[in-house]
């Protein structure tokens, strides 16, 4: 394992100041060194106005004087701004490689690292803890030295006038330096004793309320407020204590200080009234004494930095300091091209405490054989395929891809040649083609990226749709997306074609299913601004969240007498769902029948609130405008945790037509009404198809009504548009908008679209129902048989007759092993699992 | 299909507080707090079934419960190719609550004896929802080891009543 350069992790925080900084940092000294020559030169021009100028009665000298001292202010505190620009830029470049190398390191850490470490770890450690040494990085030169250099140049100038007063005016900072660390002490330990007591005292009164009803059972009221009392007089004295300590650093600080001054006039005022000072020079004392104070200062907070910064990263390095178990990308030479022979001999795997989780395994398979592993959880069969596939660093023994020991491969070799399907597969964030590629992608060398390195074609990825059962899901999404009207107009033309054909064919045996658009019915599956205004308009102030607050259409709204009612509405929605919802996490499955968006949650559980408190008339006009929204988003078909008023009903489907009349006089050809010749782009491709809306979420329904459109798209020769459509479908994080199924699917499709030499598969099935997992067994034993190298982990006995060997596993040993039939008719372990199980 | 939403039953009351109602009366659900059983009222759907149509086969893992609204549904098994009728269930009946637990490949069917609507609840739901309480998982875990337990004593009384051989039939909850 050659590293040309070593870890991030075991980089001290003192290589990060200088190594790529060098530049900036030496810019940064430059810079200082004018300042503080920028901040001594008003003290002596101080003394010159007064000695010189003031004294001889000189104007030109004066004005000369106070242009220099002017243009040395500027100067100082323009270059003092440029000064802190560079040490955020040093900090934040700091900052930025920092996170990129211990994140880089991270996720090449072992499995086995992952075992004891919890994401938020990870992810604080990334997004708050590195920021305060990357904070020290960008003060380590600057501030010390500009401070440093500041307090030397103002103490030479101050002796240079007069070393005695100097020496008295400046003994003043060792006490502070004494006497405040020493009460700051003691304001430390009265802050422990009193976090403690009110740890205590909340513990308590926690107690006491949890056990209320005991305490009005047996009435005991003194008894609890004895013990409560105790407790609240000793926090009482603790924090006397403390806020007595605090007071005395701050006011002990400010004494001093202020004690400057005086000794200044005491013997400056004493050596200028004998002459032996001059009256500028005093002036320049007294003015240095208080300039003193900001560096002083600058330097303690900078130690106190100093201080955090090396004890966060420290602690932060070291706890990420694990070696890496193998090279990620062999750097001499290409990734190899292994064939799919594995062979696995005398194979142990120990683990850092010492429990034998493999032992005495050896097995092998020819290129293109299938082996089952099976056997009693616990067993080690997940164990041993995640050996052979590199995720776990074996202790002993060896395994063998294409003749090469996996154990020295770099993980871009198994990359290259294996393929992964993990029991809980991951899904990351992005478009279903996006995770289709993740595998291809992340194999694809630099040279690949250059040259032909392009994705697998869209023929292939719909095959391996198709292979693994995920095409009907991916036109499931492809037929609720929403059209642009720009970009597919050629497309729309035909979709209206389909749903004529649809009505013709299936028209009468899915209307069970679905709601059709009719002028004439109130429609229960879509919203209440659907059903008012059937139709959509291009005009932006009648579409979306902004109808609301379209004057027009509220003068409408309070024409058909539907306003008020309507925010009633809003506000019983508002307030029910913010009662079933209101504690719960933004995931789909809770807010897939909410009218609320999981955003939105917190503006209207206070509008809930509100509405409550007050009357609709009294709420703000945002407020009443929020509540009317909600009311013109309800969906009552789908929307269950409202009742949907009979007179409301017929308010609305009145207001229809009233509406028509109201913008065909003033907006005439600003709407389009739902037709059924024309497309309507407001709505999602499947509810073109029916013009209407499915009124269902029945999965068997959902089947009964995608094979028929199916069968219709591909009259139009559609299907494979649609199916491209859905590869564009957003998975959301973690892939939550999938079902198990569908994610284990999506997780096979990806193995099977960079059809690798060997392919791992651990329980890969066990979220699919019978019909897919036969699909994808079949898929396995006719096209992949004596090509590509299966390991499965199987937990169903009832799908490895056709695998090649069995290997029957119990406590980390093999103890059968053979082809299906030959196992059987020993009646061994096998014959006895699988018996169990009928 | 689902023809409780084509009605709109004003003024009455809406189709969460009638599944909030239905849960209070469960004994699976019992003893959970208000807060929860509203959320799984709300994540319940209501589904129509014909006569005939299956709710699961065996060997499916569905991981649904139901609660019969109307109609009446049927459990099968199937022994030798041959379909043998166990109970017939009526509304008012909540099964599948084991099913809600973790996976579990049907070791019966479930179909519709008579046209049926149901309350259901899949695992995914009830899962996520869940581990949103973590507090009340033993809750669960009660009534589930008490169902078990008073299934077990009830075959313990018939078995006696009836005088048959309780010889490796009983003692489930022994396991």
């Amino acid at each position: 394992m050659a590293k040309p350069r070593p870890p991030v992790v075991k980089r001290s925080i003192y290589s990060w100041i200088l190594g790529s900084n060098t530049k900036l940092q030496l810019v940064v000294l430059a810079l200082i060194a004018v300042t503080v020559v920028a901040r001594v030169i008003p003290l002596e021009m101080q003394k010159r106005i007064v000695n010189e100028a003031i004294r001889l009665r000189e104007v030109d000298l004066l004005i000369r004087y106070c242009a220099i001292y002017l243009v040395s202010v500027v100067a100082a505190s323009g270059l003092k701004y440029l000064i802190t620009v560079l040490q955020v830029m040093i900090s934040q470049r700091t900052l930025a490689r920092m996170r990129k190398g211990l994140f880089a390191h991270i996720i090449s850490l072992p499995l086995n690292f992952f075992r004891n470490t919890q994401p938020g770890l990870v992810v604080s450690s990334l997004i708050s803890e590195l920021t305060i040494p990357a904070n020290f990085v960008g003060m380590a030169i600057a501030v010390p030295v500009i401070n440093l250099l500041t307090l030397v140049a103002f103490a030479v100038y101050l002796f240079f006038l007069n070393p005695w007063l100097a020496a008295l005016s400046l003994s003043i900072y060792p006490i502070v330096v004494l006497l405040v660390p020493l009460l700051q002490k003691r304001v430390n330990q009265a802050n422990k004793k009193r976090v403690d007591a009110t740890r205590t005292f909340s513990d308590m009164v926690q107690e006491t309320i949890s056990g209320i009803h005991e305490v009005h059972g047996n009435g005991a009221y003194d008894i609890e407020n004895k013990k409560i009392g105790g407790i609240v007089d000793r926090l009482y004295r603790i924090r006397l204590r403390w806020d007595f300590f605090r007071a005395s650093v701050k006011v002990s600080n400010n004494f001093f200080t202020s004690l400057g001054p005086f000794l200044v006039f005491i013997l400056g005022g004493y050596l200028t009234i004998r002459g032996q000072l001059e009256l500028g020079a005093l002036v320049a004392f007294l003015s240095a004494q208080e300039k003193l104070y900001d560096p002083w200062k600058e330097l303690i907070e900078f130690y106190q930095v100093y201080q955090d910064g090396d004890v966060t990263y420290r602690k932060t390095m070291r706890y990420f300091d694990s070696p890496l178990e193998h090279t990620l990308v062999p750097s001499d030479r290409e990734p190899y091209q292994l064939d799919g022979h594995v062979e696995v001999k005398n194979l142990a795997f120990v683990t850092g405490d010492g429990i034998r989780l493999l032992d005495h395994i050896s097995l092998e398979l020819k290129p293109g054989q299938h082996l089952a592993l099976v056997g009693f959880s616990g067993s080690g069969k997940s164990t041993l395929a995640q050996c052979v596939g590199q995720l776990y660093s074996y202790t002993d023994g060896q395994v063998l891809l294409g003749n090469a020991e996996v154990k020295e491969l770099t993980k871009k070799d198994m990359a290259q040649n294996m393929g992964l399907i993990s029991q809980t597969p991951f899904i990351f964030a992005g478009t279903i083609e996006e995770n289709l590629l993740y595998a291809c992608r992340a194999v694809r060398t630099k040279s690949d990226a250059a040259s032909e390195g392009s994705d697998p074609s869209l023929e292939d990825m719909i095959q391996v749709l198709h292979q693994t059962g995920l095409f009907v899901d991916t036109l499931r999404f492809g037929l609720n997306a929403i059209l642009d009207a720009e970009r597919d107009s050629a497309l729309v033309a035909q979709l209206v074609k389909v749903r004529q054909n649809f009505r013709q064919q299936f028209g009468e045996t899915l209307s069970t299913y679905v709601e059709f658009f009719a002028e004439d019915r109130y429609l229960y599956h879509s919203s209440v601004a659907v059903n008012l205004l059937f139709g959509t308009s291009k005009r932006k102030e009648f579409s979306g969240p902004s109808l609301s607050e379209n004057r027009n259409f509220i003068a409408f709204l309070e024409k058909a007498e539907l306003k008020r009612p309507l925010m009633e509405l809003g506000a019983e929605l508002a307030r029910q769902t913010v009662d079933i919802l209101g504690n719960l996490p933004p995931e789909k499955v809770f807010f897939e029948q909410s009218p609320i968006a999981p955003e939105e949650l917190d503006a209207f559980k206070m509008l809930a609130q509100q509405t409550r408190r007050q009357k609709l008339h009294e709420l703000t006009p945002v407020e009443r405008h929020q509540l009317l929204e909600l009311a013109l988003r309800f969906v009552p078909g789908r929307h269950k945790m409202v009742s949907f008023p009979n007179l409301l009903e017929r308010l609305i489907l009145e207001g229809r037509s009233l509406f028509k009349e109201h913008i065909n006089g003033d907006f005439a050809g600003a709407f389009a009404f739902y037709d059924e010749k024309e497309y309507i782009f407001s709505q999602t491709i499947q509810n073109n198809i029916f013009f209407g809306k499915t009124k269902t979420t029945s999965p068997k329904a959902q089947d009964n009504i995608v094979q028929s459109i199916i069968q219709l798209l591909i009259e139009e020769d559609l299907l494979e548009t649609i199916v491209g459509i859905g590869m564009q479908f957003q998975v959301g994080s973690k892939g939550d908008k999938l079902s198990g199924g569908q994610r284990q699917k999506l997780a096979i499709a990806r193995a099977f679209l960079k059809s690798p030499r060997l392919l791992i598969m651990d329980e890969a099935t066990s979220a699919l129902d019978n019909n897919a997992q036969a699909r994808i067994q079949n898929f396995l034993e006719t096209r992949l048989k004596g090509k590509t190298t299966v390991i499965a982990v199987v937990h169903r006995l009832d799908i490895i007759k056709n695998f090649d060997k069995v290997a029957v596993m119990k406590a980390g040993k093999l103890i059968e092993m053979g082809g299906y039939d030959e196992l059987m008719a020993q009646k061994g372990v096998l014959y006895g699992l699988i018996r169990g199980k009928k | 299909m689902d023809s409780s939403e084509e009605k709109n039953n004003s003024g009455a009351t809406c189709e969460f507080q009638q599944n909030l109602e239905i849960l209070r009366q469960i004994d699976f659900f019992a003893g959970l707090p208000m807060e929860t059983l509203k959320v799984f009222a709300y994540l319940c759907e209501r589904e129509s079934f014909a006569t005939g149509d299956h709710l699961y086969r065996e060997d499916d893992d569905d991981g649904q419960a139901f609660y019969i609204l109307s109609g009446q549904l049927c459990l099968s098994h199937e022994t030798d190719g041959r379909e043998v009728i166990i109970q017939n269930y009526d509304a008012g009946v909540f099964m599948g609550g084991l099913s809600l637990l973790g996976p579990m490949r049907r070791l019966f069917s479930l179909k519709a004896g008579q046209d049926s609507e149901c309350l259901v609840l899949t695992r995914e739901k009830f899962a996520k929802a869940i581990a949103q309480f973590p507090e009340l998982i033993p809750k669960i875990f009660k009534s589930v080891v008490d169902s078990i337990r008073s299934w077990d004593q009830q075959l313990l009384f018939e078995m006696a009543e009836k005088g048959l051989s309780l010889e490796g039939a009983a003692g489930i909850s022994a396991l």
